[in-house]
């Protein structure tokens, strides 16, 4: 059976390849793809937005009159839960019919499913998920990922930071994965850069008073103080610096870069330095494109921070799907071969475990009551100085 | 509780079997067509029917009749269920994902009716179930890992395992009542879960991998080819999991109809006469809350071993809840009306991914037009019958 379908496939594929060469009005084959995100749930927002994304890079599919194939997108809820996860990743993978999948925001979740997909050989592509484990922790062809990891994010923020001259850190962070990982890649940055880190301090999720942490952070009196965590605690953390008298400087990860962590804190947010996985739609090389696709197609949500990645992934899924025909392993070798490809989020390659390793980080400052990309910045042109410079 | 059906006199009725028998497979083709179907039209359609035919059944009495198949009839009428289950796994035998659901939908039934024997015979309010689940889960992570423990032998440690667990909270469940005690498991059901999140040896928040089942040297995550037969590697879970249902379903059945249940039933009901008879309240509790959370945790390790991959948001409040609405729904103290709600709660979500994020409130809103309308549970207790064929008059 597995035969027939697959020569069936093939055969259909190379009787199009012939055929609709010539007469493009003949009704094109069906190829069903999945997208997989958190649907319900606490970070359902992400994951409707990321599924717009995906959806809209089907429906731009399927507008191309130059398009061999017509897409479906099969859409599955993952719940960011693992249990619900492996089920919907077994649905999809072990649907003949779906060809590939952009899968996941959760990185618990993706952790739990790559298994899935290597064993059913489903060709996925990640959206949002950035464990750096879900690509480095086998050896699946399956498993891409376009997105940054944490590794990639913190690469650049101990580079950076250790270019600016500073030289000690107190790392801070919370105990969730989020958290955990960013002091771990971090630390393990920043020895190669030669900094050198005083403390290490973990705090729970939902910590209100820091100022145990913070007075011993006070009495080692480091250049800089590290928070890996969420806008919440790190809003807390730099007001209680305040208190504390402590002129360190404070840099972040990706979860502060909130407007909320400038409504937080006013004035004191001034001159902190924070990293993102990616750039602000307006600064992607084809965002302007995407968003105006995207508020033509009126969501009723926005794309969130990762829908440039699912719309990225997904087109890279069809880009490929269109180049080698609907074969799951045809895709999933084409996908492996993938190398300086132009996408909405910047240049895509994947190295040898399926992790694109041109990730883009942009760096963000906070000034005048807002986040501005660093080399917009007046701290870049020399105007302005970060604490202790 | 005590029945409202009315004891039909002293004659067997004799078209009881037959229609029974059709029954269940009119219940095991539904069951095939729900799982192979998969537009929304479809799904509508046969949920649809599903009430229809089960309110005009009920209109002609032919839902007395199974009924009194099943009080007349009990040993036909399992093994016609077992096969009636075999039949739908056999047609889906290359089909991983519906073999998947309902190898979950058997273990979810395994832990329910652990909870059932908690809060259904006894009266104990247990929101901490999918904790237990968690403790066979992690057992079985971290005992496939690191020893060479056969994985059948895995299992039962599983749930002996959330067994030893759970008798941290012994205490203070018997010396609380009613809300209280319930109080203390949820607080135990937050503390776990936490206590996963800080505790990096177990895989901290990112969760730990689990190793498969092996039976003999048979891998359980090979697919089945023999010959030209050819069977997802799910098949294997199904038919262990259907093993350890039946042993699971047999027990509380057995449980129900001893003097166990019955002094089961007695603290529940009232606890004061309960012990004003000489039944000790605190030797039923403990027993009942042992028994209950082993079964669970036994559930729990194999769906450890189903899933590969565990995390602690596999284990939260809300989880519990779902595993404790199965048992509402069901019927609490009500093994087929668990069984039927387990099929429920665990396909229906599924189905509904059609719905995408409006599928839960859908959901819920089924739940809650079920407790409004059906209080008792979909197929609420009957009278307890104490031998195959006896009836209460």
């Amino acid at each position: 059976m597995k035969l027939g379908r697959s020569f069936l496939a093939t055969a259909a594929a190379l009787a199009l390849a012939a055929g609709v060469a010539q007469t493009p009005a003949v009704a094109k084959e069906k190829v069903t793809v999945a997208f997989i995100g958190p649907l319900s749930g606490g970070v359902a927002a992400n994951g409707l937005g990321g599924r717009n994304s995906a959806d809209l890079a089907v429906k731009l599919r399927n507008q191309d009159e130059n398009a061999k194939y017509e897409y479906e997108l099969l859409t599955l809820d993952d719940e960011c839960k693992p249990n619900v996860g492996v089920q919907v990743a077994t649905r999809a993978a072990a649907n003949r019919d779906v060809v590939a999948g952009v899968t996941h925001y959760c990185s618990a979740v993706a952790m739990g499913t790559v298994d899935t997909y290597n064993k059913f050989g489903l060709p996925v592509v990640v959206w949002g998920a950035v464990l750096p484990d879900i690509t480095y922790a086998n050896d699946y062809p399956e498993v891409h990922r376009v997105n940054g990891t944490m590794i990639n994010q913190n690469q650049v923020a101990a580079e950076f930071m250790t270019d600016q001259g500073y030289e000690t850190w107190v790392v801070i962070h919370d105990t969730t994965d989020y958290g955990q990982g960013h002091k771990k890649y971090f630390t393990e940055s920043l020895e190669k850069n030669g900094g050198e880190v005083l403390a290490t301090f973990g705090v729970t999720a939902d910590q209100q008073d820091f100022t145990a942490e913070l007075t011993q952070a006070k009495s080692l009196n480091p250049d800089v103080i590290y928070f890996g965590g969420l806008t919440p605690i790190g809003v807390r953390i730099r007001s209680q610096m305040d208190k504390l008298g402590i002129d360190a400087q404070f840099e972040g990860t990706s979860g502060i870069v909130s407007d909320a962590y400038i409504e937080g804190l006013g004035e004191l947010a001034e001159g902190t330095v924070a990293f993102i996985e990616g750039a602000p739609i307006e600064k992607l090389p084809g965002g302007q494109y995407f968003k105006e696709q995207y508020d033509k197609a009126n969501y009723n949500e926005p794309p969130e921070a990762y829908g440039a990645f699912a719309f990225a992934a997904m087109n890279l899924v069809l880009d490929k799907i269109e180049e080698v025909g609907p074969d799951r392993r045809k895709v999933r070798d084409a996908l492996n071969k993938v190398e300086g490809r132009d996408s909405i989020v910047g240049e895509i390659t994947f190295d040898d475990h399926g992790q694109n390793a041109v990730a883009l980080i942009t760096k963000f400052v906070v000034q005048d009551g807002k986040w501005v990309v660093w080399e917009d910045s007046e701290y870049a042109s020399g105007e302005r100085k970060l604490n202790g410079m | 509780m005590e029945n409202t059906q009315p004891a039909t006199a002293g004659r067997q009725d004799p078209t009881a079997l037959p229609i029974g028998i059709l029954a269940i497979a009119g219940m095991t083709v539904f069951a095939a067509v729900f799982l192979m179907a998969e537009s929304e039209a479809a799904v509508g359609g046969l949920l649809a029917f599903a009430a229809v035919a089960v309110l005009g059944a009920g209109k002609l009495g032919l839902l007395e009749r199974v009924r009194a198949a099943f009080r007349d009839h009990e040993l036909t009428m399992h093994t016609a269920i077992v096969i009636g289950a075999l039949a739908i796994a056999w047609v889906f035998r290359e089909d991983h994902f519906a073999l998947l659901m309902l190898t979950m939908a058997m273990l979810y039934l395994t832990a329910c009716l652990g909870l059932n024997v908690q809060l259904g015979y006894t009266g104990i309010l247990n929101f901490a179930g999918s904790s237990f689940l968690g403790v066979g889960c992690y057992t079985a992570a971290v005992l496939t890992q690191h020893t060479a423990i056969p994985p059948l032998v895995i299992l039962p440690l599983g749930g002996l395992m959330a067994t030893i667990v759970g008798s941290v909270l012994i205490l203070p469940v018997l010396r609380t009542r009613g809300h209280y005690a319930a109080v203390v498991t949820i607080a135990f059901a937050v503390l776990f879960k936490t206590f996963l999140e800080v505790n990096d040896s177990l895989g901290g928040p990112q969760g730990l991998a689990v190793g498969e089942m092996t039976l003999f040297g048979w891998g359980f995550n090979s697919n089945i080819e023999i010959g030209d037969f050819y069977a997802s590697f799910y098949m294997n879970y199904f038919l262990l999991a259907l093993v350890i249902t039946i042993l699971a379903f047999a027990l509380t059945r057995r449980i129900e109809r001893s003097w166990v249940g019955l002094n089961m039933d007695a603290v529940r009901i009232d606890e004061l006469a309960a012990s004003c008879f000489g039944i000790n309240l605190a030797r039923w509790k403990i027993t009942a809350f042992m028994l209950g959370n082993f079964m669970i945790g036994t559930a729990g390790a194999l769906l450890g071993m189903i899933l590969g991959f565990i995390a602690p948001t596999n284990f939260t409040f809300a989880d519990s809840l779902i595993l404790l609405s199965i048992v509402l729904l069901g019927g609490m103290g009500s093994v087929w009306g668990i069984a039927l709600a387990s099929a429920i709660i665990v396909m229906l979500p599924e189905k509904l991914q059609l719905i995408q994020e409006y599928r839960f409130l859908l959901f819920a809103a089924l739940v809650i037009l079920v407790l409004r309308f059906r209080p008792n549970g979909l197929l609420p207790r009957a009278d307890r019958i104490y031998f195959p064929g006896w009836r209460p008059r």
